[in-house]
């Protein structure tokens, strides 16, 4: 093998170099996050962990619990989809007064043009807010505004989703073509004008087909929120995972999936028809089948709203108002003493720690799975871990800290390893499909040049993908950050613990320091990550 | 696929239509709203509620709804929102209710166990036998608004020289008595505290193993749960919901199922200064400012 001498990697110390500056960093996070593996093989712990698994079956059929199922499940429905439908409600203003395509300021100058600026970036802040601050979060607080039940979940879906749906409206209006907006604007035209003869005509699919996608999205985030009381599914699943009920567990976590597959598939049916509609140009217009498709949009919002019974009207009362207004006035001022502003410190580096660590774990994991998920070892190596991946994707990341937390103790190592199942689900599916639609010429021709496999993959697939895992990894690394402060309310650590213990002793003026807290770091963490993609794009 | 102005200007009409719809203003008959602390599985509660509410309806003459809740705090703040007419609640959580509401919460009943309430400590670890042994260790709470799971227990854990967030290795909240069992008998937390009266269902029920988790040491007796309601309910109904409380009788058989559901024997008269005590000691433990 003299030939493959002169062939091996030649920037091996670099790459090295580089992994060992990575560890420096890396390791006083690994310290805060209370990074022991050795806890996941003690015996004792494989025993318990072991026991609740087996408890997992037979899964729970009685009658009267299936009826609690099913209730769960229509009140997650839902809440989806009364959430989603106020969501929109609130983007479409928003976006319409965000968006740089709809703004006469940007023709010329003009005498307005200052205010306009200083609405424009109040607005985009106040999106940022919304979206910042996790719906969980919302959810919990809104609990105590709205009294008990599924409103307060489907406000906090309305406000956080509003705030994503916003600001991607605005994109992707935006993005589009400007010009017949800025046209008939020039010429006179109104916003609304400009709005419907000029951006929706380029737009609307996109829009829908994004639309459609966070419904999908509002459906996991409302089991989500039944974690903390705003009812659905996630409400019975933390109850049996408390009690380490295993029965019950499975059978929750079954229609939970069976749920997310049905929307997944009819998210994905109702896209693909919209890109079909697209790409028809005459069949665009209002035809039978978009009228049937409004009516079921309709329909399901109205049923929605209906079987929620959510009765908003209470809020319009006076008495109520005055009520809400003391509630958010005891948020403030928030509490800046420097005792406690160290402890939220504290807690905010715990949760930046289980969110990077996590994260990296699951780079590791979803890496390692994604070779063989592309279809580099043979047709059974790629369905059994495609299974894999999606088996570790659907379960839900605060149901895999539970079952972490029985075996490594409750702790941030737990929420490490939740976050990091979850996530290595997600990112090796992503991954594997960047390496099956990788060129193959480089790879190949480097082979045949007589480079070793190892070496061909290194400089030939490599380099061709690593923008793109580069990129998936940041984008997962902000929602896991978020995720992370979540984690606390069931014992990880971090921000999230703080939080749901200031709320329970009434501290609000505390718990609005730790708001205060993970809206920053989220929008750190989405700065950096977004400087971090421009440099990899660039 | 359709025009996307008349599918914007049909769902927003929608959403409008239906909020106003859904005002519930239009209630016929006049209805009592109760909800308790969740200190045990929310479900579980439900199933313990349904006999006393039907119970109370036929006292009343109201329609009675009973609205399961997994968060102790959202209880307190519905009642001083007056989203809720009626709740069970602990000693901590009255006290807190009582200064949401400036002073107008008012405690009508409790059971009679609950004037001399206590808490156990239980562990499944061999090497536990008294409070010095948690050093070093991981506790189990209850939900940090809990009285006999949290605040009573960490008060007397201060008396007697142990401090839960120092002495501890790691402090976790369970959210419920019968979850610390669970963590605890899984070996989630070397050792946990939780109400006696929950323990001595479990021990009963047999949904507890107790040849491994045991009781190590018990909390001197204090005043803990009461039904409560909102200051401003009319005094004739807190008049005819106490006397129907007071009423209630293990020996008779019409009773039994509620006051089994219920762990009570029978229900006696309670009032506000009977929770100065608890007042007092979240305020040592810190958990009050």
């Amino acid at each position: 093998m003299s030939a493959a001498a002169p062939l091996r990697d030649p920037a091996a110390r670099g790459r090295v170099t580089v992994l060992l500056l990575g560890l420096a960093v890396l390791w006083p996070l690994l310290v805060v996050a209370k990074f022991r593996p050795a806890a996941l093989f003690d015996a004792q712990n494989l025993r318990t962990v072991g026991g609740f698994l087996a408890g997992f079956l037979p899964p729970e059929t009685g009658g009267e619990f299936l009826g609690y199922l099913l209730r769960a499940t229509l009140e997650t429905l839902a809440i989806a989809t009364a959430g989603i439908a106020l969501a929109f409600a609130l983007a479409v203003p928003l976006a319409l007064l965000t968006t740089r395509a709809l703004a006469v300021a940007e023709i010329g100058p003009g005498p307005g043009r200052r205010r306009s600026r200083l609405v424009f970036h109040a607005l985009r802040a106040l999106l940022t807010v919304l979206r910042g601050i996790p719906e969980l979060v919302w959810a919990l607080v809104f609990v105590r505004v709205f009294g008990l039940g599924p409103a307060a979940g489907v406000l906090a879906l309305a406000l956080t989703y509003g705030g994503m749906l916003a600001k991607v409206y605005a994109e992707i209006l935006d993005a589009g073509d400007a010009r017949p907006a800025r046209a008939i604007l020039a010429a006179g035209g109104g916003r609304l004008p400009a709005l419907l003869y000029g951006l929706l005509p380029g737009a609307a699919q996109e829009l829908t087909s994004y639309t459609v996608y966070r419904w999908e999205c509002a459906v996991r985030a409302s089991v989500v929120m039944g974690f903390v009381g705003a009812g659905g599914l996630g409400q019975l699943m933390d109850q049996a995972m408390k009690m380490l009920n295993g029965g019950e567990a499975s059978t929750i976590l079954l229609a939970f999936l069976a749920l997310v597959l049905a929307a997944d598939r009819l998210s994905g049916a109702l896209r693909r028809r919209l890109g079909e509609a697209g790409t028809r140009g005459a069949a665009a217009g209002v035809g039978a089948a978009g009228g049937t498709f409004v009516l079921a949009v309709a329909a399901a919002v109205a049923a929605s709203f209906a079987f929620l019974e959510l009765g908003f009207g209470v809020l319009l009362t006076r008495e109520s108002a005055a009520l809400v207004g003391d509630f958010v006035a005891a948020f403030l001022p928030p509490d800046l003493t420097p005792a406690w502003l160290a402890k939220v410190g504290y807690g905010a580096v715990e949760t930046l720690a289980i969110s990077a660590v996590g994260t990296l774990l699951a780079v590791g994991g979803g890496f390692a799975l994604a070779l063989p998920a592309a279809g580099r070892y043979g047709a059974a190596a790629e369905r059994t871990t495609r299974f894999a991946l999606n088996a570790l994707r659907s379960v839900p990341e605060l149901v895999w800290a539970t079952i972490t937390a029985l075996s490594v103790g409750l702790g941030p190592f737990a929420g490490v390893l939740a976050l990091a199942l979850h996530t290595a689900g997600v990112l090796g599916r992503l991954f594997a499909e960047a390496l099956q639609n990788a060129p193959t010429q480089p790879r190949d021709a480097l082979i045949e040049a007589g480079a070793r496999p190892a070496v061909a993959f290194l400089y030939g697939t490599l380099p061709e993908v690593l923008p793109q895992l580069a990129a998936y990894t940041l984008y997962r690394w902000e929602m896991n950050i978020r995720m992370a402060a979540i984690l606390g309310f069931v014992g990880a650590g971090g921000l999230g613990q703080l939080l749901y213990f200031e709320l329970s002793l009434f501290n609000y003026a505390q718990a609005s320091t730790v708001i205060a807290a993970m809206l920053l770091l989220s929008i750190a963490v989405d700065a950096a990550s977004a400087g971090l993609r421009r440099r990899l794009a660039g | 696929m359709q025009n996307p102005l008349r599918r914007l200007a049909l769902k927003g009409a929608l959403v409008c239509a239906l909020a106003a719809a859904l005002n519930p203003a239009v209630a016929e008959q006049p209805v009592l709203r109760v909800s308790a602390i969740p200190d045990e599985a929310p479900t579980e509660l439900q199933r313990k509620f349904a006999p006393l509410g039907k119970y109370l309806e036929q006292e009343t003459g109201m329609k009675v709804s009973f609205v399961p809740v997994s968060d102790y705090a959202a209880v307190v703040e519905s009642l001083a929102t007056k989203k809720l007419d009626l709740a069970w609640l602990g000693g901590f959580t009255f006290v807190q209710a009582k200064i949401r509401t400036n002073g107008t919460a008012l405690p009508i009943v409790q059971r009679e166990e609950d004037a001399k309430f206590t808490s156990k400590f239980v562990t499944a670890d061999p090497a536990i036998k008294s409070f010095a042994d948690l050093k070093g260790k991981t506790f189990a709470f209850g939900s940090p608004s809990s009285t006999s799971g949290h605040l009573m227990p960490r008060f007397f854990l201060q008396q007697a020289g142990v401090s839960p967030d120092k002495d501890f290795h790691n402090v976790a909240f369970s959210g419920a008595h019968d979850a610390t069992v669970a963590f605890v008998a899984a070996g989630k937390a070397d050792a946990g505290v939780l109400n006696a009266s929950v323990w001595d269902k479990l021990v009963e029920q047999k949904k507890v193993d107790a040849g491994k988790v045991r009781v190590f040491a018990t909390t001197p007796p204090y005043f803990d749960y009461n039904w409560t309601v909102r200051g401003d309910l009319d005094p004739a109904l807190v008049k005819k919901l106490t006397e129907a409380f007071l009423k209630l009788d293990a020996k008779n058989p019409a009773h039994a199922e509620i006051m089994q559901l219920q762990c009570a024997s029978k229900f006696i008269p309670t009032r506000r200064e009977n929770y100065d005590g608890i007042e007092q000691a979240a305020k040592s433990a810190g958990l009050l400012k």
